[in-house]
């Protein structure tokens, strides 16, 4: 059997089958963790993304357009670092692929080199021993080997074989992954996913294993659903609807044919606010909140008709906040929005000033969609974004450049500790923004971040050692503490601090299930060990870290 | 002798001593404790330690409240003096703080109604111990053999040169009692940042910069004082704390070596300020430049210091 082209109905069960295949063995990339702290995250993070890609899509008899929609998905809904480039290599394919009804494996060569061209051009620092480098190596080596009798199946072996070279070499040139003495976990991601395409054209079909994974094929986890009698008949109607839809312009005469995007932004402006357009083609994706959501559909359907169209009380969702905490509301100067990994985390940001804060407790990454949907949330001269990891940055980043918010701008915190010391610096009543953000960058320089948590491995690197369900403490990732006694542990790791001795700001982000007899167990150790140091502990309810704590100079 | 009266409603925070030794009439407001034991304000500690009072306000802030002397109050105070025919300079704390000083103005209404004397009420825009420095200052000038319209004229010409150089690390507090200042209640823990307050234009604390650690604040805030005040040889410093004691101690000692004051007396914040500010408050006041109208060159200026390398 061969196959010498495919079209979008056969890529789309193909890349369902990858991503089956990826969700078999989501938690084994998960596992191929550098660090002995059980984050990792990357399986899923990469099998979040794709799957938001495949479920935002629909099916298409030709691939090119199919791809687009997979692509398109997949940059909003990317997770973590592994998964934004994942977006990236998705979108090189479609930039090569857009006009292609069927694909051949020559056209796919090419699209794979525009692949890994445009991931990593997307990178500010491209590290090699990762995707981009397995990416790139599977079809460098094997461009020339193409024929015009290569079949499809043929190609894929080819490319997946090479990939699988180039992963097992990953150690070689990440010294960390050695060190760990694990592969590349976004390459060996990437890999599955091809080799489940491949499998589908063999006829092998992968099942994903648990409900939880079939939900990730489905797509994002769905909203939880609003309690409906906060919107009864004594309400008052402030927020009007949140409106999204995604409009296909239409070529038939019964459409205006002169779609301009800058007038019909325009447009929309007068019926709402927090207006966000993206135009792909011939396809108008919409964000707005308007009290007069006639208008809006009266004036799209000039131009083409709804693919999918979603509307929502506002009020409701409100009413919903006015409950919980405070979602913000009017024009400011200064927005603020961070991602942290804990309820109690969420209502300290809050009560610092925060805007809007995501809670990433369950996926400790912070989605581009997430943050896109927070800027849809804020209207201020300025916004700021604080990611609370350093694979979340390049998710804001690529919110930022999706949505065109111009006046956004992300402060690179790698940590919710680094976010909190940005915040707490902070003026908030001050009308000086450029002050505000210089104060907030002032926050997050030199703090550095410790973890304390329970190994999940025997480990080694730079003279230190732990074994599996021992205290550790990792300084900014690196572990530097590792003994029987959590207490013990974190004294240690402090001691790795440079100048420890004159730092005076601490921050204890405590974890989801930890006693808070322990604040004053290690608060008392603390003031001997460390007396210039001013102590602030706050219930963070983070999972994976018992303690995380913020130094800062 | 004066033949006027100085007089300061009890948020001034000076102690009987103090009170009596520069002539200076307290009129003091009222206090609300746990179990809604409601009391006029003192300032002594016979009532309850100080200690004891900020720990036990710290765990239920909402349990303690103030309120000001109210009309007839000031007015029974007001009659004292004026009943033997002396004019009186009345000051209060900040209006943006407290009822007191229009309470006081109707007061005046009442008793200069009855009696043949000349009553200036003057809203200090202060409180605490800028407010007591504030009064104390007014009692020199007369004993300077001013008269109560120069000493009126002279607070009211001079009372935005009283700074406030310090920090509030506690500012929960604040946010929670609305009193202080103008921000809204997005404080929380600060985990050793200090956020350092001047007074504005509107008779509140603002923030006007923030420090990480006790060690930076120092340093940056005796370069602000230096840059503020004037003829520090000839002033006597306060320094407020609430539950700073130490920190007060050192910021005294570190004044003392760099600027050579007459005096530095580090004071204490009673509960009739103490329950709007709570623990954390510890700051320097002192007569120095006129205050600009936005705070714009006291925010340069001490952002200059902060951001200097120690």
């Amino acid at each position: 059997m061969s196959t010498m082209k495919i079209n979008g109905q056969q890529l789309e069960s193909m890349l369902k089958n990858g991503l089956n295949n990826l969700l078999c063995h989501r938690e084994e990339v998960n596992k191929l963790n550098v660090f002995p702290v059980a984050d990792g995250d990357t399986g899923t993070n990469m099998s979040l993304t794709l799957g938001h890609g495949l479920s935002s899509a629909p099916s298409k008899f030709e691939a090119g357009p199919y791809l687009k929609s997979v692509s398109d998905g997949m940059l909003l809904g990317a997770r973590g670092n592994s998964g934004v480039i994942l977006s990236q290599l998705f979108k090189g394919l479609y930039l090569e692929l857009a006009r292609c009804g069927w694909i051949s494996p020559a056209q796919l060569r090419n699209a794979l080199i525009r692949s890994y061209k445009t991931a990593y051009a997307s990178v500010i620092h491209p590290v090699e021993g990762t995707i981009l480098t397995v990416a790139r190596e599977g079809i460098e080596h094997i461009r020339f080997q193409l024929t015009r009798q290569t079949a499809m199946e043929e190609f894929l072996s080819m490319y997946v074989a090479e990939m699988r070279k180039s992963l097992s070499f990953t150690p070689e040139l990440l010294p960390v992954l050695k060190e760990s003495g694990v592969i590349d976990s976004g390459a060996y991601g990437y890999i599955l996913i091809f080799e489940g395409m491949l499998d589908k054209l063999y006829g092998k079909e992968h099942k994903a294993e648990t409900e939880e994974a079939a939900a990730a094929v489905i797509g994002p986890v769905a909203p939880e659903p609003a309690d409906l009698h906060l919107f009864n008949e004594n309400s008052v109607f402030e927020e009007g609807y949140c409106m999204e839809f995604i409009l296909q312009l239409l070529k038939n005469e019964n459409y205006t044919q002169r779609f301009v995007l800058r007038q019909y932004i325009d447009d929309l402006k007068l019926y709402g606010k927090s207006l966000v357009v993206v135009q792909d083609g011939r396809r108008v994706k919409v964000h707005i909140h308007t009290f007069k959501p006639a208008k809006v559909i009266t004036l799209s359907q000039e131009f083409g008709e709804f693919l999918t169209f979603k509307l929502e009380n506002m009020q409701l969702q409100h009413n919903e906040v006015l409950q919980g905490a405070a979602e913000p509301s009017g024009h400011k100067e200064l927005s603020v929005i961070a991602a942290v990994n804990g309820d109690g985390m969420e209502k300290t940001f809050r009560d610092l000033g925060c805007d809007v804060v995501i809670n990433c407790a369950e996926t400790l990454n912070a989605s581009t969609e997430d943050f896109i949907r927070a800027l849809g949330k804020v209207s201020a001269d300025k916004i700021v974004i604080l990611p609370n990891n350093k694979n979340v940055v390049m998710a804001a980043d690529q919110a930022i450049r999706l949505s065109e918010v111009k006046n956004a701008e992300v402060l690179p915190t790698k940590s919710p500790a680094e976010g909190y010391f940005a915040l707490a610096m902070d003026i908030q009543d001050s009308a000086d923004t450029d002050l505000r953000v210089k104060q907030m960058r002032n926050g997050m320089k030199s703090t550095v971040t410790l973890t304390e948590s329970v190994a999940t491995k025997d480990y080694k690197n730079g003279g230190i050692s732990c074994k599996a369900g021992e205290e550790i403490v990792l300084l900014n990732g690196r572990l530097v503490a590792a003994s029987t006694d959590w207490c013990d542990c974190i004294i240690s790791g402090l001691k790795a601090v440079d100048g420890i001795e004159d730092v005076e700001s601490c921050v204890i982000f405590r974890g989801d299930g930890v006693p808070d007899e322990h604040e004053a167990i290690l608060g008392e150790r603390l003031s001997e060990a460390f007396p210039l140091l001013e102590v602030t502990f706050v219930y963070g309810g983070q999972s994976v870290y018992r303690f995380m704590i913020g130094i800062s100079e | 002798m004066s033949n006027f009266a100085i007089m300061a409603d009890g948020t001034c925070d000076l102690t009987k001593e103090l009170a009596e030794k520069y002539g200076i009439i307290i009129v003091p407001g009222h206090l609300v404790f746990p179990g809604n034991n409601e009391m006029r304000a003192f300032l002594d500690w016979n009532t309850v330690p100080r200690d004891e009072f900020y720990a036990d306000l710290k765990k239920r802030p909402d349990e303690y409240s103030t309120s000001p002397a109210n009309v007839e109050e000031f007015a029974e105070a007001m009659e004292g003096p004026a009943s033997e025919g002396k004019d009186i300079v009345l000051m209060t704390i900040s209006s943006s703080m407290s009822g007191a000083y229009n309470f006081a103005l109707q007061a005046k209404n009442v008793i200069t109604a009855k009696y043949n004397v000349k009553i200036t009420v003057i809203d200090s825009m202060r409180f605490g111990p800028g407010f007591g420095l504030m009064a104390i200052h007014a009692s020199l000038q007369r004993d300077r053999g001013k008269s109560v319209e120069e000493v009126a004229a002279w607070v009211e010409e001079n009372k935005n040169r009283f700074h406030q150089a310090g920090w509030l690390d506690d500012l929960s507090f604040v946010a929670k009692k609305g009193r202080l200042t103008h921000a809204k209640a997005f404080f929380g823990a600060l985990a050793g940042v200090k956020p350092i307050g001047e007074f504005d234009y509107n008779g509140m604390t603002t923030v006007i910069g923030k420090a990480k650690g006790a060690k930076k604040a120092y340093a940056a805030l005796l370069s602000y004082i230096e840059g503020t005040i004037e003829d520090p040889q000839d002033q006597v410093i306060f320094i407020a704390q609430t539950n700073r004691l130490p920190q007060a101690e050192e910021y005294k000692k570190l004044i003392e070596e760099r600027l050579h004051p007459k005096a530095v007396y580090i004071k204490d914040v009673y509960p009739s300020c103490g329950i709007n500010v709570g623990p954390g408050l510890m700051a320097a006041y002192y007569v120095g430049k006129p205050i600009s109208k936005d705070l714009s060159f006291e925010k340069e200026l001490l952002n200059k210091y902060l951001e200097a390398k120690e």
